[in-house]
C-alpha cells in the first residue's frame, strides 16, 4: 500500500512538474531544412516487403515507392506506374512505369524491378509477405522498360488497391541480388523521396534528401527520426523541443499541448475501425441477443469520453470517406429495443445473458476503456460480460482454435479503404482475422471476391455490410483517431490514413 | 592466488553448464506452453490459413515441444541461436548489434549505484543516532521503492522537460553520427578520435544509467551502514581509536575495508539484477540494447529472440557473479587461506 501510494504521489509531481514546464527551449529550434519526428516503433527491416505491419509503411514510404500511391484523402494516384488498368477478367494487371525514377544509386527504375519484386523475389524463396499476397501472380511480362504486365492465375479483384497497400513497395533488383535479401534488409536502397544515412536499430534514423527524386524536390532536406516507443516520452520530447513533431500521443496530452504557443495538436479519424468481432455460436447464436447487445452500444458517448468526440460512430465496417460507406444506413443506440430483443429471448436485467467478452489492453489507444465501458452498458440492459485481457499474439491462437469467447474487441486497419480489406478479410469465414464462421453471411461475403466489376463488387461490399450489421455478425463502434502534435511553425500535410510524409512538409 | 583463482573459475564453469542447459530448457518450454501465434500475427491480411499452417510446418512449430528443443539446442551448439520471426535476421547478429550499448549502460549504472552508495553508507553510518538519520533512512526507502522506469520517466520529467538540462533520446544528438567500430559507442568515439561525440555520449547515458543505479544504491547504503556497525566494535577498531586515530581514518582505512567484503557481494548480485533493468529503461530513452530488443521480442511474441536473449541475460548474470567471487578472493586474505 505504501509502495503504491508512493508511485501514485511521485506520478502526480511528475504531472505537475510537466505541466509546470516551460515551453519550449529557445536551443531547440529547428533548422528550416530539417525534422526530427518522435516515432513509435522501430522498422524492425529495411525489407519493405518482409512484413504487412501498418504503422511502419510511413518509415518504408520515406525511402522506396509504391507503383501507386494515395492522396491525403486517401484516393488512390500515380506514384511509380504513371498509369494502370486491369482486365474485365481480372487476371492481367498492366502498367506504366515513368522513365525518371532513380534508385537511390542512380540506376534508372524498370520494369525489370517491377518483375524481381511481385514475382522473382518469391522464386528465390525471399520469405517476404509481399510473396503470399501476390500467391497467384502466374508471369510478368516487361515488353519495355516502361511497361509490366502482371499476369494472375486467379482473378484479384483488389489487384489495384493492393498496389498501393501494405508492403506493396518496388525494390531494386540489382541491388537486391547484389547484396542478398539478408543484406538488403540492412542496405536499404529506395526510389523514394530520402535515402538512409544511419540507422541505430530501436534508437534513430537518420535520412537525406535524394536529389534525383522523380517527384517535387522535398524543402524538408534532413529527417532524423527517434524511435520513442513510450508515448510519455514522446510528450517530453516534443514539449521540451527536442522533437519537431510526435504522433500517437495520449489524447489527454494533445489538449494540454495544444495549448502552448509553439505546438499544435491534432486528433482526426483515419482509415482503422473498432469493432466487436462476434462469435455466430454459443450465447450469441441468438440474433436477438446480437441486436440487442449492439443496441445496447452508446458509440457517441465512448467517443466524447475516450477520443474527445472525434472518433466517428460507425454502423458499418467502413468509415466515411472509404468507397464501402453507407452514408444512409445507421444502427441505432437504442436501450429499450436492446432490452426487448432480450426479453424476447427470456433474459432480463435480473436474469442476465452471460457471455464472455475479450480485449486487449495497450494494443491501440484506448481498447480496454472502450471495453469496460461496453460491459457497463451491457450490464444495464441484462447481459452480464466475463471481461478478459487478452494478447495480441493470444488473440490469433484462440481465434485458430475457434476459442475466442462471444465478443471479442479488435482494432482493423486498412490504409487504401477498399471495402474487401474491411468487410472481405473480416467476415470471410474461411480466412485467419474472421471470428464470424455462419455461412449466411459468410457466403455472400465469399461471392464477392470473385466480382472483378468495380461498381458492382463495391455495391455488393455495401449491402453485405449492412446486412451483417443487422444480422447482428458483428457490431461496429467507431472509426478510430490518430494523434499527431508537432512544433506550430511546421506545415504537415495530413493524411486520411495516418501516414506521416516529411517529404511533403515544409517549415513557415 | 592465481591457482586459486583459476580453480573458482573452472569449478564457475563446471556449475554454470548445468545451469544454463536448465535455464534453455525452462525457457523454451515455458514461451511454448503460452497459448500465442506468433505466425498468424506476422501475416499480411489476406493470408489464408494454409499459408499460416504452411508456415507453422516450415518453422517447425509443429513438432512437439522436446523435438523443437533438441533442433534448438543442437544449433545452438553450432553457435546458431535461430532467426528472428520479426526482424527475419539472425538472432545472434541482432544480439551482438545490441549487447555492447547495454554492457555500457549497465557498466554506467553500476559504476553510478557504487559512487552514491559507497557514500551514501558512509554518510547513514556517521548519522547513527541523529535525527538526521531518519531523514536519510526515509530517503533511502523512498528510492528503493521506486521501480527503474518511473524514475525514468520522473529524471526526463526534471531533467530533460522542466529544467532541460539533459537529452534523453538515443546515445548522441540527431545531428552527429560516429562510425560503427566496436559497438561500444565511447570506445568507437575515442577510437575516431571524437571528443566532442565522447562527451555527448556521456551525457546522453547519464540519465538512463542514474534511472538504474537509483533502485541499487539505498540496498548497498544500508547493507554497508549494518556492516560498519558489525565491525565497529571489532578489537582492532577499538585499538586504533585508543592509539588516537582520528575517527574519519578508524572509520576509512580499519572499518570500511571489512564491512565492505559483504557490500561487495551485493554489489554483485544487484549489477546482475541492474542488467535486467535495462529492459524498459532502454525502451524509455530510445537506447539501442538487448533489454529494447528483448520489449519488442516479447511483443511481438518473437520466441527465437527472446530464446537467445534469455540465454545472454542469464550469461551475464552468471560472468557477473563469477567477477565478484573472484574479486572477492583478490580483496579478502583470509577466504583465500580458507579455500
Amino acid at each position: 500500500m505504501r509502495r503504491r501510494t508512493l508511485i501514485a504521489g511521485l506520478a502526480v509531481g511528475a504531472a505537475a512538474v510537466l505541466a509546470a514546464a516551460p515551453p519550449l527551449a529557445p536551443q531547440a529550434k529547428a533548422a528550416k531544412d530539417s525534422v526530427v519526428i518522435a516515432w513509435q516503433v522501430d522498422p524492425q527491416t529495411w525489407d519493405p516487403n518482409k512484413r504487412t505491419v501498418p504503422v511502419r509503411q510511413s518509415l518504408y514510404k520515406m525511402v522506396y515507392d509504391q507503383l501507386i500511391t494515395q492522396a491525403p484523402d486517401i484516393k488512390l494516384e500515380a506514384s511509380l506506374a504513371t498509369k494502370w488498368s486491369q482486365s474485365a477478367d481480372g487476371k492481367t494487371v498492366t502498367l506504366d512505369i515513368r522513365d525518371n525514377a532513380y534508385w537511390h544509386d542512380g540506376t534508372k527504375v524498370t520494369s525489370a524491378d517491377v518483375k524481381y519484386t511481385f514475382l522473382e523475389r518469391g522464386k528465390a524463396k525471399h520469405k517476404i509477405d509481399l510473396v503470399r499476397i501476390w500467391r497467384n501472380v502466374a508471369d510478368i511480362e516487361t515488353p519495355t522498360p516502361t511497361r509490366a504486365v502482371i499476369k494472375l492465375n486467379k482473378p484479384m479483384a483488389t489487384a489495384i488497391p493492393w498496389l498501393a497497400f501494405l508492403a506493396n513497395f518496388v525494390v531494386p533488383k540489382h541491388h537486391v541480388e547484389k547484396v542478398g535479401a539478408d543484406g538488403f534488409a540492412d542496405k536499404p536502397m529506395g526510389s523514394g523521396p530520402y535515402k538512409v544515412v544511419d540507422y541505430q536499430r530501436n534508437s534513430r534514423i537518420v535520412l537525406e534528401a535524394f536529389d534525383k527524386y522523380w517527384g517535387p524536390k522535398p524543402k524538408i532536406r534532413k529527417v532524423t527520426v527517434l524511435i520513442m516507443k513510450d508515448p510519455s516520452a514522446r510528450v517530453a520530447a516534443v514539449q521540451s523541443g527536442r522533437v519537431d513533431f510526435a504522433p500517437d500521443v495520449p489524447i489527454r496530452e494533445v489538449g494540454r499541448l495544444d495549448k502552448m504557443a509553439a505546438l499544435s495538436g491534432r486528433i482526426f479519424p483515419i482509415s482503422r475501425v473498432i469493432l466487436l468481432q462476434i462469435r455466430s455460436d454459443k450465447a450469441f447464436a441468438d440474433k436477438n441477443v446480437r441486436l440487442a447487445a449492439h443496441h445496447a452500444i452508446d458509440k457517441k458517448s465512448i467517443s466524447q469520453a475516450l477520443y474527445a468526440g472525434k472518433a466517428v460512430p460507425l454502423s458499418i465496417v467502413a468509415p466515411p470517406g472509404t468507397p464501402g460507406y453507407v452514408k444512409d444506413f445507421q444502427f441505432p443506440y437504442d436501450p429499450a429495443k436492446s432490452k426487448a430483443l432480450l426479453a424476447k429471448s427470456g433474459f432480463s436485467t435480473d436474469k442476465p445473458l452471460k457471455i464472455g467478452m475479450a480485449s486487449f489492453n495497450g494494443n491501440f489507444p484506448g481498447d480496454y476503456d472502450i471495453a469496460r465501458a461496453v460491459v457497463s452498458m451491457w450490464k444495464k440492459v441484462g447481459i452480464e460480460a466475463n471481461l478478459q485481457v487478452i494478447e495480441y499474439s493470444k488473440y490469433f491462437e484462440l481465434n485458430r482454435g475457434n476459442k475466442l469467447p462471444e465478443a471479442t474487441l479488435y482494432s482493423w486497419d486498412n490504409a487504401v479503404g477498399d471495402p474487401e480489406m474491411f468487410t472481405g478479410y473480416l467476415m470471410h469465414p474461411k480466412l485467419p482475422f474472421s471470428a464470424w464462421k455462419d455461412m449466411d453471411v459468410g457466403g455472400r461475403v465469399m461471392k464477392l471476391f470473385g466480382i472483378v466489376d468495380y461498381d458492382k463488387r463495391i455495391q455488393g461490399y455495401k449491402d453485405v455490410a449492412v446486412y451483417a450489421s443487422k444480422q447482428g455478425a458483428v457490431m461496429p463502434l467507431l472509426q478510430s483517431v490518430t494523434t499527431w502534435v508537432h512544433k506550430s511553425n511546421l506545415g504537415v500535410v495530413q493524411y486520411n490514413n495516418g501516414w506521416v510524409l516529411p517529404h511533403k512538409w515544409s517549415w513557415k | 592466488m592465481s591457482g586459486e583463482i583459476l580453480s573458482i573459475i573452472l569449478r564457475r564453469i563446471a556449475v554454470a553448464i548445468p545451469l544454463m542447459l536448465l535455464v534453455s530448457v525452462l525457457v523454451f518450454i515455458v514461451l511454448r506452453l503460452i497459448p500465442a501465434d506468433p505466425v498468424a500475427m506476422s501475416m499480411p491480411p489476406n493470408a489464408t490459413n494454409e499459408d499460416i499452417e504452411a508456415l507453422r510446418r516450415e518453422m517447425g512449430l509443429h513438432l512437439p515441444i522436446m523435438h523443437q528443443y533438441g533442433i534448438w539446442l543442437g544449433h545452438i551448439l553450432e553457435g546458431d541461436l535461430g532467426r528472428s520471426i520479426a526482424f527475419g535476421q539472425p538472432v545472434s547478429k541482432l544480439i551482438g548489434e545490441s549487447l555492447p550499448a547495454t554492457i555500457e549502460l549497465a557498466a554506467f549504472g553500476a559504476l553510478f549505484a557504487t559512487a552514491i552508495g559507497l557514500p551514501g553508507g558512509i554518510l547513514l553510518f556517521r548519522l547513527r543516532g541523529r535525527p538526521s538519520e531518519q531523514a536519510v533512512d526515509v530517503g533511502s526507502t523512498l528510492m528503493m521503492s521506486i521501480p527503474e522506469f518511473l524514475w525514468a520517466l520522473f529524471l526526463i520529467l526534471v531533467f530533460g522537460v522542466a529544467l532541460n538540462l539533459l537529452p534523453f533520446a538515443g546515445r548522441l544528438p540527431p545531428d552527429m553520427t560516429i562510425p560503427r567500430l566496436t559497438g561500444f559507442l565511447l570506445l568507437d568515439c575515442l577510437l575516431t578520435g571524437n571528443l566532442t561525440a565522447f562527451l555527448e555520449a556521456i551525457r546522453h547515458m547519464l540519465l538512463p544509467a542514474l534511472a538504474l543505479a537509483l533502485g541499487t544504491v539505498p540496498l548497498i547504503m544500508r547493507l554497508l551502514r549494518s556492516s560498519l556497525l558489525d565491525v565497529i566494535g571489532e578489537d582492532y577498531v577499538t585499538m586504533a581509536r585508543l592509539r588516537g586515530v582520528p575517527e574519519r581514518r578508524v572509520i576509512n582505512r580499519h572499518a570500511l575495508r571489512n564491512a565492505l567484503l559483504p557490500t561487495l557481494s551485493l554489489m554483485g548480485v544487484q549489477f546482475g539484477f541492474l542488467f535486467g533493468g535495462t529492459l524498459l529503461v532502454e525502451v524509455i530513452y530510445s537506447y539501442p540494447g538487448l533489454g529494447n530488443l528483448m520489449v519488442e521480442a516479447v511483443r511481438n511474441t518473437d520466441l527465437p529472440i527472446i530464446q537467445g536473449a534469455a540465454l545472454i541475460f542469464a550469461l551475464a548474470v552468471l560472468t557477473i557473479n563469477l567477477a565478484v567471487d573472484v574479486v572477492y578472493i583478490v580483496v579478502n586474505p583470509k577466504l583465500r587461506r580458507a579455500r
